[in-house]
Formats: structure tokens, sequence, C-alpha cells
């Protein structure tokens, strides 16, 4: 049972992915990257990563998705404009895709990956990940600040009217 | 005194060149006499290292010896001995001439003449650097000024011939590079300095690299680099178009100084240090240098071009070293050493020759004159004497040198040696065609006024047609310079050699 | 780990903390500044480069040690680094002052990205842990498509900065598959316990090739090795000339940092610092960046031969040098690795220097192209003279210091052993080769003779300084007793 969900689960992410890809359409795009967002946090939901799927949940669905169906409604014409999506040298890009996937797909399989012994209990990752958070992986979240400190000043830099 | 004369007779130049940098591009005359004052004490010091030179004493001597990177053992280290002494001669004599041919130069004087005196101490350091560091960075300092020098104030086609010249040559000295690391981490502990490769040379023959003989392997690479300086046959081509679009003053010096390096090269590095090779490379050397006599007399004779022929008539020239040094005797070894020098000598008074007509009749074509002897006898004259030389006819230097490359090379090369003497033929033919038809027979009526040949160039050429005269009537003095050290270098390699098997 | 333990590295971490202090400060300072006054900005960051530089030679001494639960390092490789990152940043924003370029906009924003980068570069050198290697690479690409992208009128500048940011996401995307990968085989994020896990051998040698080769994506991405140089071309021509000289130089050096660390640390045996140095059984990744070096300089080279564009021929220049510090890769032992620490610092000097010339052209001239260069060399003598000395040192002569740091590569790959004498002889030919275009520079300014536009500006007196500042060390720098050489030697220590 929790096999077929799980593959479900995996047709659905990798489905609405090419959609978004795939789609002329800005706003079908959209709407695919919600089944692809909730699809990766059914995923972690499966990893038991509790907080990484509702984090998911709540930070792409509900922030990011939002934030850029808001972009598109508000803006002038974009609904009905048609994006380029020819790609060229389908067949050469095809057969160069295809081998790397297949090279990915037998190397991964041969390994022998080591795995927990028992299935975890069920337990909330959430003290966990807290503790990880302000503790060993303190540094890295203050480094993470500045970062987005940096991308704010030049997302308000190239937005800006005045040159 | 005496302890730095090798560090003055080397950098005096380039500290005359930075001065001329700081003179201002107006005072022209104030450049020049610099250029003059620069290379004239450098020609001083230059005496000054032969009279306190020992003859008697083979080997290296006022070394300079300090540690300069000591991390990777790379040290300051000059010397002289038999080999370099006249090439310590020949260098600053040439450059202190040159500079007086280039009296003229139309245009950028100051960086002519800044570039000019960079190139004379890339030279000297060459000559005197027992440091194959050392060695190597002089040799490649050379070749900047070079471009720029052939480059700016060239000929119609000087780009190209700059940029032919660079590539050729710093292809060679990459592959150097390579040979130079190769030697440098054949012994233990590791050292670029010559005196201990050479002392070490059965060490390094025995060694292997990439399966093979390290030692073959590493004197294949010299061999390019300096194989592309001399230049020997299939390496040549830079040579004819670099000589003839390069200004006069910088002719003479590629000719006169700067293929001698390339057999320098040879005699001080692969020579010592790599025997076994060499002898196992003497006789396609010795027909290289066959090919290079018959080839350059043949290219001689066909060309137009006054100042080719005289390029030509250079790698011919150097065939004779080639020859001379490959036969392992000490005739054929002291006839290359001397070849070099009175070639030295020899080609700068062609090619300062070449300059003078054609400073008066703007073009070079040996058929586009005529019958001039009567109107400039004194500039025949000369022409006369440096033809002969040219073609080695006895009384002069260059007579004396072939003659003794001939001699040591005949017992072990003997067919070749009898190939080779069918060069010296073909050296008269073309001198003498070239000399026939430029000065003899009708008067071309284009010429009626002429300049005869004046002081300052008359005055560049006396000096060398001195030194020619002189060493062709009594080589005595030369040669007792040189003979103590390269008598031992022929040693060095047969010894080797036997106990190689060869 | 608590936070007392975690409090204890701050006192190593000053430099950084510093950077961070004056990023702050020149924000604040900024947002009293009209557009026309906002290049202060530009001295208090320079300032702040400085101080932090003064930091970092506190550190002097300090033996190699893991800091923040050892997510990142401070050991004298990453130390090395720094400085030449920050030397770099200080002398591209030195240029930024009087660039014709950056006129007529408000720059404050600009100061303060390159500090931020910086700061992501000082985190990327010494990152230990697969994370923290991946955050701070990230800080280094987002800071660098911004700046590229700066001059936004510029269609020019938006297409650089669009394909930076394309290939970026791509290649770091590989990579990260790459990254978690390795986690998954080994299940930890430390470079160094990842070497512990896989020595054990478990890993199949096919999988761990497609990790290197995942990995390479994301790195040679950074240091623009083929075939992820795409980018570079485009991106150098249309970023301000002071971002693509600071790019061609600071980030491709840290690249180096993190893609030496993690291959020295976790994918080779035994530690690091020990002269007795192999790759992981299995995985011959001295080959593979042979070969990668190999083909990278070679298409540099080649590609570099028709360009007329100065950014363009430098980037492809650029792509060519990394090929070279490839090879002191391959041979990853204690002077290879001088080697390449060597090659960085004077790169970064010649390079920057190269690209210096170019902006002031393009401010006195206003050109770009090669052959508008013409009679350049008599009508800005000093100019010409500093270009010539910069091209010399690019392409490896003598008597400057890109000879000796070329000669220290070709040294470590010839004591290596007959390996890869190959890749030795491809180097040394390849130069012969960048002979060439290098020279193509130097024969538009000097042989060729063309009518030259008149002067837009005079050249201000403190470019002329930072000519001498530049030129100086590479003629004289190596020559008495070469302190750079031994510095290289000894930064050579791995926090392990």
């Amino acid at each position: 049972m929790g096999e077929v969900i799980f593959w479900v689960i995996w047709a659905l992410v990798a489905v609405s992915a090419m959609v978004v890809a795939f789609s002329k359409n800005l706003v079908y795009s959209v709407f695919s990257l919600l089944a692809t967002f909730i699809g990766v946090a059914g995923i972690y939901i499966f990893l038991n990563a509790d907080f990484l799927a509702v984090t998911q949940i709540v930070i792409y669905v509900g922030g990011i998705l939002v934030l850029l169906v808001f972009g598109i409604m508000l803006t002038n014409r974009i609904v009905v404009a048609k994006i380029t999506q020819s790609s060229l040298q389908r067949t050469t890009g095809l057969v160069v895709v295809g081998a790397i996937f297949l090279v990915l797909v037998l190397t991964l399989l041969n390994q022998t990956w080591p795995l927990a012994t028992s299935a975890a209990e069920f337990d909330s990752t959430v003290n966990n990940i807290g503790e990880l958070l302000f503790g060993d992986y303190l540094i890295l979240f203050e480094v993470a600040s500045v970062l987005l400190l940096g991308a704010l000043i030049g997302a308000a830099t190239l937005a800006r009217k005045e040159l | 005194m005496g302890a730095h004369l090798l560090t003055l007779v080397t950098f005096i130049p380039v500290l005359g060149g930075i001065i001329i940098a700081f003179i201002p591009r107006e005072k022209l005359d104030a450049i020049r006499w610099t250029a003059v004052a620069a290379t004239a004490l450098q020609l001083l010091v230059s005496f000054v290292i032969l009279g306190s030179y020992d003859r008697m004493n083979p080997d290296i001597q006022m070394v300079e010896h300090y540690s300069w990177i000591p991390a990777f053992n790379i040290e300051y280290f000059m010397g002289i001995d038999g080999l370099s002494l006249p090439m310590v001669l020949l260098t600053p004599f040439i450059s202190f001439l040159a500079i007086f041919s280039s009296w003229k130069i139309p245009k950028a004087q100051k960086g002519y003449f800044s570039l000019f005196l960079l190139l004379d101490t890339g030279m000297m350091g060459v000559f005197v650097s027992l440091d194959f560091f050392l060695f190597y960075i002089f040799w490649e300092v050379m070749l900047l000024p070079m471009y720029f020098l052939i480059g700016m104030w060239g000929g119609p086609k000087k780009e190209y011939a700059a940029i032919k010249f660079f590539l050729y040559t710093l292809f060679g000295s990459v592959l150097m590079l390579l040979g130079m690391l190769a030697l440098y981490f054949s012994l233990e502990p590791h050292t670029f300095n010559m005196i201990i490769l050479r002392d070490a040379a059965p060490e390094i023959g025995q060694k292997l690299l990439l399966g093979m003989n390290a030692a073959k392997v590493i004197f294949m690479l010299l061999f390019v680099g300096f194989a592309i300086k001399v230049p020997i046959f299939p390496f040549h081509t830079w040579l004819p178009l670099a000589h003839v679009e390069a200004p006069t003053a910088i002719s003479v010096i590629l000719a006169g100084i700067l293929l001698k390096m390339g057999t320098y090269g040879f005699l001080r590095i692969s020579w010592p240090v790599l025997p076994s090779a060499t002898l196992w490379f003497a006789l396609p050397m010795a027909i290289l240098g066959l090919i290079n006599i018959i080839y350059g007399a043949m290219a001689a004779l066909a060309q137009k071009d006054l100042k080719k022929m005289v390029a030509y008539s250079s790698i011919n020239h150097m065939g004779y070293v080639l020859l001379g040094m490959s036969a392992m005797t000490a005739a054929g070894m002291n006839g290359a050493v001397f070849q070099m020098f009175n070639h030295g000598t020899i080609t700068a008074m062609l090619f300062m020759l070449v300059g003078v007509v054609y400073d008066r009749a703007h073009h070079r074509d040996i058929d586009g004159f005529g019958g001039i002897a009567a109107k400039v006898p004194i500039y025949a004259g000369v022409v006369a004497l440096a033809w002969f030389a040219g073609l080695g006819l006895p009384g002069l230097s260059g007579f004396i040198s072939e003659a003794l490359c001939f001699i040591g090379a005949f017992p072990v090369f003997t067919w070749i040696t009898i190939f080779a003497t069918l060069g010296i033929v073909l050296n008269a033919a073309y001198f003498l065609w070239s000399y026939q038809r430029i000065f003899f027979g009708p008067l071309n009526p284009k010429y009626e006024n002429l300049e005869e040949i004046n002081k300052r160039e008359l005055w560049t050429l006396i000096p060398l047609a001195v030194v020619v005269i002189f060493l062709g009537i009594y080589p005595a003095p030369m040669l007792d310079l040189m003979s103590g050290t390269l008598n031992q270098l022929v040693d060095i390699v047969k010894t080797a050699g036997m106990m190689a098997g060869f | 780990m608590d936070l007392t333990q975690l409090a204890l590295s701050l006192k190593y971490f000053i430099p950084e903390m510093v950077l961070t202090g004056f990023i702050v400060v020149a924000i604040l300072y900024d947002l009293f500044l009209k557009p026309e006054t906002s290049h202060r900005v530009g001295f208090v960051a320079i300032a702040g480069l400085v101080v932090t530089l003064g930091m970092l030679y506190q550190q002097q001494g300090i033996p190699a040690t893991g800091i923040f639960a050892n997510m990142f390092a401070l050991d004298g490789f990453a130390t090395f680094f720094k400085w030449v990152v920050a030397i770099g940043a200080a002398l591209a924003i030195w240029m930024s002052l009087d660039t014709k370029e950056l006129e007529n906009r408000r720059v404050g924003e600009y100061h303060i990205l390159i500090l931020i980068l910086v700061l992501g570069m000082f985190l990327l050198v010494s990152a230990t842990h697969i994370i923290s290697i991946y955050l701070s690479l990230e800080m280094v690409s987002i800071m660098s498509y911004l700046l590229a992208g700066y001059l936004k009128e510029n269609s020019r500048s938006n297409e650089a900065s669009v394909k930076y940011v394309i290939y970026g996401a791509f290649s770091s995307g590989i990579m990260l598959y790459g990254l978690s990968l390795l986690y998954g085989l080994t299940g930890t994020g430390y470079i160094s316990e990842i070497q512990a896990q896989l020595v054990l051998g478990q890993v199949s040698p096919v999988m761990l090739v497609l990790v290197t080769v995942l990995l390479l994506a994301g790195f040679g991405y950074k240091i623009s090795a083929v075939p992820f140089h795409f980018w570079t071309p485009d991106v150098y021509e249309g970023a301000p000339t002071p971002i693509t000289a600071f790019l061609s130089v600071a980030p491709k050096a840290a690249g180096f940092a993190v893609l030496i660390r993690f291959f020295n640390v976790a994918l080779s045996q035994g530690d690091p610092n020990t002269p007795s140095w192999l790759a992981l059984p299995g995985l011959d990744w001295p080959m593979i960046i042979a070969v990668l070096s190999a083909i990278t300089m070679t298409v540099g080279n080649v590609l570099a031969i028709q360009q007329n564009n100065i950014k363009r021929l430098l980037a492809y220049s650029s792509i060519a040098h990394a090929g070279y510090m490839l090879m002191g890769v391959v041979v990853a032992d204690q002077t290879g690795i001088a080697a390449i620490l060597y090659y960085a610092g004077v790169y970064m000097l010649m390079n920057l220097g190269a690209f210096f010339v170019a902006i002031q052209i393009k401010n006195i001239y206003n050109t770009e192209t090669i052959a508008d260069y013409a009679g350049l060399g008599f009508k800005a003598p000093w100019i010409g003279i500093a270009m010539a000395v910069f091209l010399f040192a690019l392409t490896g002569l003598p008597p400057t210091a890109g000879f000796v740091a070329k000669f220290y590569l070709f040294r470590a790959l010839v004591q290596f052993g007959d390996g890869f004498l190959w890749l030795a002889m491809f180097g040394l030919l390849n130069g012969v080769v960048s002979l060439f275009y290098y020279m193509r520079i130097l024969k538009a300014m000097y042989f060729d003779k063309m009518e030259i536009p008149e002067k837009l500006t005079a050249v201000p007196l403190h470019f002329n300084v930072l000519m001498f500042i530049l030129v100086v060390p590479l003629l004289v720098g190596w020559m008495f007793g070469d302190p750079l050489s031994i510095w290289a030697a000894e930064a050579v220590q791995f926090f392990f």
C-alpha cells in the first residue's frame, strides 16, 4: 500500500514538473508547480521528515507560489502571452539526456546503499532540527541571513528605476 | 677588483637602458651617446676580463656564486671559460658597433636604444650563466626586445617576421624548459648547476625517462630549443624572414650573436652533461651540418635580394660549426668555436654593408645595380674584403676556422666532409657572382650620383675588418684562449662515451 | 555541541566578523548619500578590506583548526586564499572608483555587494562540510549574478547576468545532486568523515567516478573549466569591467580552493598534510583532472585567437589559465598545491592588471576593440608598457613573475614522474599558442599605425599609482628571495 502511494506521488512530481517546463501557458505552469511542491512534500513525509514537509507546504505553496500568482494576475496581458518553448536539436538532446539517465539509473541500482537497520519509530523531527539549527549549524544559519541580505539589496537595486 | 666583473659586463647595458628611459625623447643625441657609453663601458669591462683571464686554466674562472632561490636550489652562478670567453668578447664588440649602425633609426629612438640594451644584457647573460635556470631566464629575456625591435623598426613584412621569430623561438625554449626540468630532477639533490650536472653526467646517462634513456630524451628536448636558434635545417625558416625584415643593426645582432647562442647551448649543456647522447647523435648532427652547408649555399645562390643572400650564407656558415663540433676532435671543436667567433665578425660586416647600400638605393635587388664599383670605390673595396672573408679566402679569419672544422671532421666523417667541401665552392660562387653583378659591368645610370660610404659607416666596419684580417694571419691568440677548455670538453665527451660503450 | 563551544570559535572568526561589520556600516552609510556621492561607500569598502587583512595577519601562526562544529576550517590554505581574495577585491574597488561605466549611477550597493561576495569567498575557501560548501558557493554565485547585471540599462549586462544565472543554477544543481549522492553513500556531511567512509571501499568505483563528475560540474563552473565555460565570454563581456576583472580572479581562486580541499580531503587517502598522498582506490581523479586540464587550456587558447574584443579575449585567456592551474591539482601533493597557490597570487596581479589597462583605455578612448588600440603604445606610453608587462606575465615569459608561476607548475608535474609528462608538454605548447594572441594586442598597440581618437579624459593620478602597484611586484617581486613562494609553500596545510 505504502509503496503504491509512493509511486503515485513520484509520478505526480515527475509529470507536473514536466508540465511546468513544457507548457506554453504561464498559468498552467504555475498551477502544475503547485502539484510538484505538494508531491515533494509527500516524499518528505515518506522520509519521516514531517517538519520539512510542513515547511515545504507553508513556504513554497503558501508563500512563493502565491507570490507568483500575484505576479501573474496583477501584470497586464501576461496571462495570454505565449512563451517561446521551441527547443532545438531535440533528438541530440534526447539521446544525451537518455544516456545520462541510463548511466545514473544503472549506477545507482548497482550500488549497495547503507540503510538504517530498522525502521525508526515515528518521532517528530522538530526538536532535532531546532537543536541542530541553533547548535552545529548555527553559523550556517547566520551565513544564510547575510546571503539573504545581499540578495535583498541586489533585488532592490535591480528593481529600482533610478540607475 | 674582479669579483663582480661578470655581473658588471652583463648588467651595464640594461642600466644604460634604464637611464635612456628617463631622457626626454627630444634629446636624440643624449640618447644615442648614452647607448654608446653603455656599450663602450661593457666593451671595456670585457677587455678587463680578457686581461685577467688565465688561459692556462681550462676550468671556469671569475666565478660568482650565490644562492638565489634557495627553496629550489636555484643559484646566481656565473663564470667563464675558454668556451664562453670568445662570446663574451664578441657580444659587446658587435653591440658597440651595431649602436653606430643604428644611428639613423627613424622613429622612437628612445624605445629602440632601451630595447637594444636590454637585448644586449640578455645575450651576455646567456654566455656567462652557469646555472641552467639563470641561463634560461636570460635566454627568454632576449626574446622580448627582439620581438619589438623587428616588429617596430623592421621592413614591410616586419609584423609577420617578428611574430614568426617569437613563436619559433618560444616553441624551442618551452621544450628546452622541459628538458631543463628533467635534468633538474635527474639528480639528488635537485640542481640547475651546470658544473654539478656535468660531473654527474654518467649518472644521468643511466636514468630512464618514459621508458627510454633519459639522456637521449633530454638531449632531443634541448636539441629542438638550440636547433631553432642555430638554426639547423628544418627549423631555419624563421631566419631569412627575420634577417631581411629587421633593421640593419638588428640583423647584425641576430646573425652575429644570437645564432651563436644555439651552438653555445649545445657545447655548454648538451655536450658535457649528456655525452653519451651526444655521441649517439653525433652522426645525425654532422649530417644536419652538411645539409646546412649545402642547403644554405644553394639557397643563397638563388636569392635576388642581397640581404636574403647574406641571411642564407649564415645558415651555411653555421653548418661548418655543426660539422666541427660533432666530430669530437680537438681540431674540430676549436674550429667550431673559432668559426662561431669569426662568423660573428664577418656576418656583421656583411649585414652592415648591405645596410649601407640599402640606405642609399632603397632596394637590395642584386640585379638592380651594376657597375657601381667605379662610383663608390672605397665601398667596393670593403665589400670585396667582407665577401672574401665570407667565402673563406686564405689570409682571412673565416678560412682558418673553416679549415679547422674540416680537418677535425675529416678523420671521423670522411664522406660527409668531402661533400661539405662542395659547400665552399658554392659559397665562392654566390659571393663572387653577386659581387660581379653589383659592382662590375656597365654602370646603371640610376646610380650616377651614388654616395660613397661615409665616415661613420666606415669606422664601424674598420674594427671588424682589422679583427678579420688579424685573426686570419695570426689566429693563435684566440685559439690559445679557448683550446684548453675545448680540449678538455672533447676529453669529457670521449671518456664518457667510452664508458657508455661507444 | 553546546553554545559555549561555538562561542569559542568566534575568536577564530574575527576577520569575517569585521567584514560583516563593515558591510553593515556600508549599508547604513549609503543611506545618507546622494547618487553623486555614493562612490564614497567604496572608501568604506576598501577600509573594511584593509582592516580585514590586518585581522587576517593577526591570525598568522594559529595551528590548523576547525571552527563552528568543524563547519569551517582555519588553516594556512584557507588564509592564503583569503588574502588573495581580499587584496583582489580592494584593487577591484579601487579600479571602480573612476570608471566611466559606473558614472552617473548609484554605486553604493555595488560596493556592498562586492563586500558580501568577499565574505562568501572567505567562507567558501574554508568550508569543510558539504552544506557549508554549498551555501557559501551560492553566496558567491548570487552576488556575482547581481554584480554582472549591475549596468541594468545595458542589454549586454542583462544578458551576462541571465546567462550567468541559468548556467550557474544548472551547474550547482548538478553539484548538489552529486553531494546528495555522497551524503547518501556515507551518511555524513563532513568531508573528512566522507573520506573515512569512502576508504572502506564499500562504494563501487563507477559510483565514485559518477559522483566526481557531478561535483566537477559545480566546481568546474566556478573556475570556468571546459565544458562548463560557456558562460565566461558573455558574462565577462557584459559585466562592468572592474567586476569582470574581479570575477576572473577571485571567485576562480576560491573555486580552486574548494576544489582542491574537497578532492584532497574527501577523495584521497590519508592525511592531506603528509607527503604520502594517494587518490582513492578505483577513482583515478588525477587522470580525470589531467584530461580536463588539457582540454580546458587548449579550448581557451584556441578560441582566444579569434577574439576582437579585449574583454572576450581575456575571458578565453582566463579559461586557459584555469587549465594551467588544474595541472597543479593533478599532482595534488605539496609542490603541486604550493604551485597553484603561487599561481593564484600572481594571476591575481597580472589579470587584474590586464583588465585595468582595458578599463583605462575604455575610459580614455571609449573602445574595447583590439583593432582600435592601434598606436596606443605611443599615445599612452606608460599604459602601453604596463600592458606589455601584464601580457608577458600572462604568457609566462621571464623576467616576470608569470614565468616563475608557470615554472613552478611544470616543475610539480615533471617531479611527479613520467605519468604526466604529456600534460606538461601540452601546457608548454599551449603557452606558445597563447603568445600569439597576447602579442596581437601588443602588435596593435605598437606596430599598427592608425589615427587614434582624441583623449576623452586624463588619467587620474591615483590610477597611475595603482598601475605601479600592479606592475612592480610582477617585475621584481620574485627576484629577491621570492617571499610569495615561501609563503605558498608554508600555506599548504589543511585542517583535517
